[in-house]
C-alpha cells in the first residue's frame, strides 16, 4: 500500500547496518557501457499486490521500448525505506531511482548533492500534465529534483452509514457543525473521530489543518524557505486545536492507537464501523480497503474538506496534502530520467491510480478515478486556490518531528499551544 | 544420614593448562645455564603458542573490533558534529551536542525513568524471584508446570510480548473487558496513556517478563549450596526461616549480586518493550521514555544523527561507570582471582 512513511521500525544496529542494495556498475551520468546496455536499480515501497505488480509491468514496458536497459526492482517496506535509503546514499551504493516525498527531506538529499537535477530532462508536455503545484514540492531553488506519481490531499473521510445512524444529514462545513456532528455521534454511541496518535503525525494533521485555516498563504509558503513559527496564527491554530480537543471528539485511548496497523488502528476503526471519521490524506481509501473484513473498499466511505474556521487568514477552500514521487541518484544514467518521464505518461498514470486506489499526479489521467470519496477529493483539489504541503514534510525531518511531538503533548494534556510554538522554534535553532 | 557429595568445583584452583606462567616466574640464572638446544626448543614452543593464540583468538577479535569497538569509536566521533546523515559529517560543533543533552528536560525525564526502572526492577523482582526459587527448589506437585509458567515470558521475544500487552492494555482491550465482565468496571484504566499510570504498567510488564530470568539464576545458585549445611543446621534445631536467613541467603550472595548487576545494566539500556508498546513518539508523553528511546526519537527520527550519536555516547558512559563502580565495590569478592589486578586485601 502506498502509505506515508513515518513509522520506521529500525533497530539500533540497523543504523550501522550494511545496505543491501545491489550496486550499479560503471554508469557515470551519460550512457551505459560500450554495447549500450544499462542497468538501473529501483527502490519503491509497495510490498504487496497491485502496487508491486504495477511497477513490475511499468519496468517491463520501459525495457521493451529501450532495448539494452535492465531495471532491477527492489521493494522496501515503507517503514524501513528512509533508514535504508539513507544508509545506501551514505555508502555511495544508492539505487538509481528512489522514492521521495519532496519538502525538507528531499532538500536535505539535494543539499548533500545526492539527487539529480531533472529540470531539463523532463519534456514540457510532461511538466504541463503534472502541473506546477505538484512539481513545486520536488523543486529546490527552482530546479526539479523529483517526479510526482500521485497527489494526496487531505480531508475528513467518513462513514455515510454511521452519519445516517446518528441523524446527520449534511456534511459539516464549519466547526460548529462538526461539533454538532460529534455530539450526535456520541449520543448514538459511536466514536466520532478515529485518531492514530501513537504515530504522532495523524494527530499533528489536525494542527496542520488549523494552521492552514488560520495562516495566510504567504505565511505558509514562507515556511519552506524561512522556517519560523513567530506569526501569531500558529499560536491560534494551537488554541483552536486545544478547544476542539476539549470536546473529546476522538476515540478512547487515541494516544496509543496506531494509524494503519490492524483493525484496532484508526483506519481499522473506520473500516470496521467503530468510528465515524478520520482526517487523512488520499491514501486512506486504499488503507481502509485493506482493513475491512472482506478486504474490499468501504462502500459507504465519503469525504468532506476540513471545515472552515471563523476569522482565519487562510484562503477559502485551501488544501493541504502530500505528493509521492521518485528521484534519481546523482550518478544515475540518463535512462533514469527517461524512465520517470515514461512513468508519468497518461496510460501509466491511469494504471497507477487504479493499482494504488489514489489520485494520479498527471491531470490527464484523473478520469480513471472512480472511488466516490476520491472523486470528492479530486473536485475540491481542482478548485483549491492553493495546496500546501504537509507541515512536517515542508519543515523537514528535524523540525517536523518536534512539531508532531508537540501536538501529541498538547492532546495528552501535557503541553499547551505556546509549547508547540516553542518546540518548533527550539528545533529550528538546533538546525 | 547425610550423603557426602564432593563438589569438585569448590575451592579448587582452575587447572592451569599452559606452562607459560611457570616459565616466566622461573629464575633467570637457571635459564641462562640451560643448554642452547633446549632454549631454542623452548623459544620455538613459545612462538608456537603465540601463533596458536593468534589463530584461535584472531577471527573473534577482528569481528569484535569491526562490529563493536569501531562503531563505538565512530559514535564518539559523530557526536562532535551537527550531522543529518547525508555524506560525511563536516559541521564540527565540539561539545555543543552534549551541552544540549545535559540541558534538555526531556532527557532528564528519560534518565529519571531509567533510574526508577533500575530501582524498581530490583525491588520488585528480587524478593519475588527469591520466593519463587525457594518454592521451586523443593519437591512439590506441579513443580514443572509452575516452572514453565514462570520461564515462558522470559523466553518469548520482547517484540511479541510488547505487541501482546499493548493490545491487551488498550482502553478497549482485553484487560478492561475482563474487569467489566467480572463487575469491576470501576477499576478499568487507561493503562497505557495515563502519564501517572503508564510507568507502573511498564514496570508490571518488566517484572512479569524478567522475573523468570532471576528465578533461573537463583535456582542454579541454590543447587550449588551443599546439602550438608542445611542438614547440620536442622540437626542443631534451626527453624526453616533461620536456615534460609543464615545459610541460604549468604551463600546465594554471589548469584544475587551477579543478577542485580545484569538487571541494572539491562534497565539502563531498556529500549525494545517501550518502543513497541508506546511507539516512536508518545513514550515521553506517556512518561515511559528511557535514554535509549530518547536517543532514537531525537537522533534517528529527527534526522539528527550527530546528536543521536552523542546521546549514545552518554548512555554508554553512564552504563560503563555503573558497571565499573559495581564491579569495584560489589562484585570484588566474587571476582577476586578472576580479575587480573591483585586485590591486596
Amino acid at each position: 500500500m502506498n502509505r506515508r512513511s513515518i513509522t520506521r521500525l529500525v533497530t539500533l544496529g540497523a543504523v550501522a547496518a550494511v545496505a543491501l542494495g545491489t550496486v550499479t556498475g560503471c554508469s557515470t551520468g551519460d550512457s551505459g557501457s560500450e554495447d549500450g546496455s544499462v542497468e538501473l536499480t529501483f527502490w519503491h515501497n509497495s510490498t504487496t499486490g497491485p502496487g508491486k505488480a504495477y511497477w513490475e509491468e511499468t519496468a517491463t514496458a520501459f525495457e521493451a521500448e529501450h532495448p539494452g536497459v535492465d531495471i532491477t526492482i527492489q521493494s522496501v517496506q515503507n517503514e524501513d525505506m528512509d533508514g535504508k535509503l539513507q544508509t545506501a546514499l551514505n555508502s555511495g551504493d544508492a539505487p538509481d531511482i528512489f522514492m521521495a516525498r519532496g519538502g525538507g527531506k528531499l532538500a536535505a538529499v539535494v543539499e548533500a548533492g545526492q539527487a539529480q537535477d531533472l529540470t531539463d530532462a523532463l519534456s514540457d508536455d510532461t511538466k504541463t500534465a503534472l502541473g506546477e503545484g505538484s512539481l513545486a514540492a520536488f523543486s529546490v531553488d527552482g530546479k526539479i529534483y523529483g517526479v510526482p506519481s500521485s497527489v494526496l490531499p487531505g480531508g475528513i473521510y467518513y462513514s455515510k452509514d454511521l452519519f445516517e445512524q446518528a441523524g446527520i444529514t449534511e456534511t459539516p462545513t464549519t466547526f460548529d457543525e462538526l461539533g454538532d456532528a460529534v455530539d450526535k455521534l456520541k449520543a448514538s454511541g459511536i466514536a466520532p473521530i478515529a485518531l492514530g496518535a501513537k504515530d504522532a503525525w495523524p494527530a499533528a494533521h489536525w494542527y496542520y489543518f488549523f494552521a492552514l485555516r488560520e495562516c495566510s498563504q504567504d505565511v505558509m509558503a514562507e515556511l519552506a524557505t524561512e522556517p519560523s513559527f513567530s506569526d501569531e496564527c500558529f499560536l491560534r491554530a494551537g488554541e483552536d486545536l486545544q478547544e476542539f480537543a476539549a470536546t473529546e471528539p476522538f476515540n478512547d485511548g487515541f494516544l496509543t492507537t496506531s494509524a494503519q496497523q490492524g483493525a484496532g488502528s484508526s483506519a481499522g476503526l473506520v473500516a470496521n464501523h467503530k468510528a465515524a471519521m478520520e482526517l487523512m490524506g488520499a491514501w486512506d481509501p486504499g488503507v481502509i480497503a485493506s482493513l475491512t473484513p472482506d478486504e474490499q473498499p468501504l462502500a459507504d466511505l465519503g469525504w468532506f474538506p476540513f471545515p472552515a474556521v471563523d476569522g482565519g487568514d487562510g484562503g477559502e477552500g485551501a488544501m493541504m496534502g502530500g505528493v509521492d514521487g521518485y528521484s534519481c541518484y546523482v550518478d544515475a544514467p540518463k535512462e533514469c530520467a527517461e524512465f520517470l518521464e515514461f512513468a508519468s505518461q497518461k496510460a501509466q498514470q491511469e494504471a497507477y491510480a487504479e493499482a494504488f486506489v489514489t489520485l494520479p499526479a498527471n491531470k490527464d489521467a484523473q478520469g480513471v478515478v472512480t472511488d466516490p470519496a476520491l472523486q470528492e477529493v479530486l473536485a475540491s483539489y481542482n478548485d483549491a486556490p492553493y495546496v500546501s504541503v504537509w507541515l512536517d514534510t515542508l519543515l523537514g525531518q528535524n523540525v517536523g518531528n518536534a512539531l508532531n511531538v508537540g501536538v501529541v503533548d498538547l492532546l495528552a494534556g501535557k503541553g499547551d499551544p505556546q509549547g508547540i510554538v516553542d518546540a518548533v522554534e527550539d528545533a529550528i535553532k538546533k538546525g | 544420614m547425610s550423603v557426602r557429595t564432593s563438589s569438585p568445583s569448590v575451592g579448587r584452583a582452575p587447572a592451569n593448562g599452559d606452562r607459560a606462567g611457570d616459565e616466566l616466574s622461573s629464575p633467570a640464572p637457571r635459564r641462562a645455564a640451560a643448554p642452547a638446544a633446549s632454549t631454542r626448543r623452548r623459544r620455538a614452543a613459545d612462538w608456537r603458542q603465540v601463533m596458536e593464540i593468534a589463530v584461535l583468538v584472531g577471527p573473534a577479535l577482528v569481528i569484535f573490533l569491526a562490529f563493536v569497538i569501531f562503531p563505538v569509536v565512530m559514535a564518539g566521533y559523530y557526536g562532535f558534529f551537527r550531522w543529518k546523515g547525508f555524506g560525511p559529517p563536516t559541521d564540527f560543533i565540539g561539545l555543543q551536542n552534549y551541552v544540549t543533552i545535559v540541558q534538555d528536560p526531556t532527557f532528564h525525564e528519560a534518565l529519571w525513568h531509567n533510574l526508577v526502572i533500575v530501582v524498581m526492577s530490583l525491588v520488585l523482582q528480587g524478593p519475588l524471584a527469591l520466593l519463587l526459587a525457594l518454592l521451586l527448589n523443593r519437591p512439590m506437585r506441579g513443580q514443572s508446570a509452575i516452572r514453565v509458567l514462570i520461564f515462558v515470558p522470559y523466553v518469548i521475544a520482547e517484540v511479541v510480548v510488547g505487541t501482546g500487552w499493548s493490545l491487551m492494555l488498550q482502553s478497549n482491550g482485553a484487560l478492561n473487558g475482563l474487569l467489566e465482565k467480572v463487575g469491576l468496571g470501576a477499576l478499568a484504566q487507561d493503562w497505557l496513556s495515563n502519564p501517572d499510570l503508564a510507568i507502573w504498567t511498564l514496570l508490571g510488564i518488566i517484572t512479569w517478563k524478567y522475573v523468570g530470568f532471576a528465578v533461573i539464576l537463583f535456582l542454579a545458585g541454590l543447587q550449588g549450596i551443599p546439602q550438608e549445611l542445611t542438614e547440620a543446621a536442622q540437626i542443631d534445631g534451626a527453624s526453616y526461616w533461620q536456615i534460609q536467613r543464615r545459610i541460604t541467603l549468604p551463600l546465594l550472595g554471589p548469584t544475587l549480586r551477579i543478577w542485580a548487576f545484569l538487571s541494572i545494566i539491562g534497565s539502563l539500556q531498556l529500549f525494545d518493550l517501550v518502543y513497541i508498546i508506546w511507539g516512536q513518539y508518545i513514550a515521553s508523553t506517556a512518561g515511559t521514555s528511557t535514554m535509549a528511546t530518547y536517543m532514537v526519537a531525537n537522533g534517528r527520527n529527527a534526522g539528527n544523527y550527530g546528536y543521536g550519536s552523542a546521546v549514545a555516547v552518554v548512555l554508554f558512559l553512564i552504563s560503563l561507570v555503573v558497571a565499573l563502580v559495581y564491579q569495584r565495590f560489589v562484585l570484588r569478592r566474587d571476582t577476586a582471582g578472576a580479575l587480573t589486578e591483585r586485590s591486596d586485601r
